[in-house]
């Protein structure tokens, strides 16, 4: 079971510090949703703990070693790092795109062995996604096509997943199908899962374990209940929320929402 | 078996016939290039003749005129345009950009001023040897492939697509109008090769150009083809790639180099030819999909078929003289590709 964690993480794009002093550590084997308004830092987080993003000063920890000192490769071998909408060649077809999850495993010409055949047929069937194997990537649906960027990052048999907004411009249907793929992922196969999302109440939902950040702070982690509250959405959205119990699932869901006070007084007049 | 099972396996079936088929089609196209070739030029060769000639037979005026004149060009057209090809796979590849080709970045007008300094500086007819050619060559586009690339790279980012473009027009411009100021400085005959090579005339016409060329192809060929699962990984764009485990500035740096050393050693010795680097990995692409494994031994065919076809069509047409084989390309390529962009609108 690989854990990650950082400790007093700065990250900057060009000389804009996006956050400035940040510990935070993912849980094993539970479902992280990270929540947050737009600009917040969110993803730059994900980012530079998926060493996607080189931090400006601080460490992040995979299994207590540096990710700085790692190569790429061994990082790839142990974690996962989706991109927000991801975009696969013309063409490609599902299986071809599956089987590039094997990259960190292979080496010279990279033929696929007996045994990276048998972990893309295993992850695109986990993601039923068998049938559709020979179909180009392009002609899927939305759902689909996040599927199967989901099952290529199974293809890295890793169990630690990052995910940045996997549900971004799907609908209603589409965003539930991939989340409950995580959820099964997370509770059959034992991946720890870490991932933004937008949709408070779907993060409530799938998640274990919150962490809402505003500004590169971290204003409250913990269990949906403890994150899910009037007072810790009010803090990271400046919103006044009503928090209510989902009848169906008993997690904590936002019913309904005001403004506290306009957006354009507090961005100084946007 | 269920139904989809079967579906699947007869899909690779076909895939994997189709990948043979086209490997297959485009060296029986090769040699039929080589023979239509050998066959056609200012003094003709009956087939039989050049047959009876190739193996062994045939007067001592039939022999110099396929071995010494005809065949040493032929295999140049052939090398370059693989050379030219590949280099722009791979450029297209780690850009991201399908309209990227060697001339973006600045290879073409790199190479073309350093063989302009030869000329100015050792005359059109004093080479002293063409074996320094493509390292001039291969000085002159690395070094507009370098600046472009500085100017290009993002801090911690590696190049953006569009940035390298930019940079690469804007540093080619550069290139061009100092090679403007140049010939203005050349005497008749510096002038007469250095046009006549800016236009992509095969102006090697003799076994000292194939050994100049060959061993760079021989040496980068097996190279490129270990970089396939890292040129497809970079496909996807360069956050999925470093999430895979690629080195994605590493790998985009080294790639580079290897494209300007396979574009430059082929411009050095068939001269300016565009448009190859652009078509070939596109004709490819639409006969064997997007994997880099088949799709980088079947664009160097395509680009080999694409020039040795032109160069064969350039020497005949407008006999007893010739067009250069790289106007000869772009008269070819150029028709294409607008094809290309009016469907892709759609």
């Amino acid at each position: 079971m690989n854990s990650i964690a950082t400790e007093s993480l700065a990250v900057a794009y060009e000389d804009n510090l996006v956050v400035s002093d940040l510990d935070l550590a993912i849980p094993q084997g539970k479902i992280t949703a990270i929540i947050g308004p737009n600009g917040c830092g969110k993803s730059t987080v994900l980012k530079a703990v998926g060493r996607i993003l080189k931090p400006k000063s601080g460490m992040v920890y995979l299994n207590g070693n540096d990710i700085q000192n790692l190569s790429t490769k061994e990082v790839a071998q142990k974690m996962a790092v989706l991109p927000q909408s991801p975009h696969a060649p013309a063409g490609l077809t599902v299986g071809e795109l599956v089987a590039y999850g094997r990259f960190p495993h292979q080496r010279g010409f990279g033929r696929l062995t007996p045994d990276d055949r048998k972990v893309v047929a295993w992850a695109l069937e986990v993601t039923r996604l068998s049938e559709l194997e020979t179909i180009a990537v392009d002609n899927l649906s939305g759902g689909q096509r996040q599927r199967v960027w989901i099952a290529m990052a199974l293809a890295q048999q890793t169990d630690l997943i990052l995910l940045d907004e996997p549900t971004t411009y799907l609908d209603l249907a589409y965003q539930l199908e991939v989340l409950e793929l995580l959820y099964r992922l997370n509770r059959e196969q034992g991946c720890t899962i870490a991932m933004v999302l937008h949709d408070l109440n779907l993060a409530a939902r799938f998640a274990d374990y919150m962490i809402a950040i505003q500004g590169g702070d971290i204003i409250c982690h913990g269990s949906p209940e403890e994150v899910m509250t009037a007072d810790v959405l009010q803090k990271t959205f400046q919103i006044d929320a009503q928090i209510a119990r989902d009848p169906r699932t008993g997690k904590p869901a936002c019913l309904s929402y005001d403004l506290i006070k306009p957006h354009y007084e507090k961005s100084g007049g946007k | 078996m269920t139904a989809w099972r079967q579906k699947n396996e007869s899909y690779k079936r076909k895939t994997a016939l189709r990948n043979t088929a086209v490997i297959i089609g485009y060296t029986a196209l090769l040699i039929l290039s080589l023979l239509v070739s050998m066959n056609t030029g200012y003094t003709r060769l009956s087939p039989l003749d050049t047959l009876r000639t190739l193996f062994g037979g045939g007067n001592d005026k039939e022999k110099l005129i396929l071995f010494d004149f005809r065949l040493p060009r032929i295999v140049v057209s052939m090398l370059a345009g693989a050379g030219l090809a590949l280099s722009g796979c791979i450029i297209q590849g780690v850009s991201k950009n399908a309209l990227a080709d060697p001339g973006l970045l600045g290879i073409n007008a790199g190479a073309g001023l350093m063989v302009l300094l030869y000329v100015l500086f050792f005359g059109a007819q004093s080479f002293l040897s063409i074996f320094t050619l493509p390292f001039l060559a291969f000085f002159g586009a690395g070094t507009a492939a370098v600046i472009i690339y500085a100017l290009a790279v993002k801090k911690g980012q590696g190049a953006a697509p569009m940035r390298l473009i930019l940079t690469g027009v804007a540093v080619q411009a550069g290139i061009s109008a100092l090679t403007t100021v140049l010939i203005i400085k050349l005497d008749d005959d510096q002038y007469d090769f250095v046009v006549a090579w800016s236009a992509g005339s095969i102006w090697g016409s003799n076994w000292k150009f194939v050994l100049a060329l060959l061993p760079w192809l021989l040496l980068l060929l097996p190279y490129v083809l270990t970089k396939a699962r890292v040129l497809d990984v970079l496909n996807l764009g360069d956050e999925t790639a470093r999430g895979l485990g690629a080195s994605v500035e590493k790998e985009q740096r080294k790639l580079l180099a290897v494209s300007v050393a396979l574009a430059a050693s082929s411009v050095a010795v068939s001269g300016s030819i565009s448009f190859v680097g652009l078509i070939a990995p596109h004709l490819a692409c639409r006969l064997v999909g997007p994997r880099h494994s088949i799709l980088l031994p079947a664009c160097a065919l395509t680009g080999a078929v694409i020039v040795s076809a032109a160069d064969t069509v350039a020497r005949v047409i407008v006999q007893p003289s010739e067009i250069p084989t790289g106007i000869m390309v772009a008269v070819l390529g150029a028709p294409y590709f607008l094809y290309l962009l009016a469907k892709s609108r759609r």
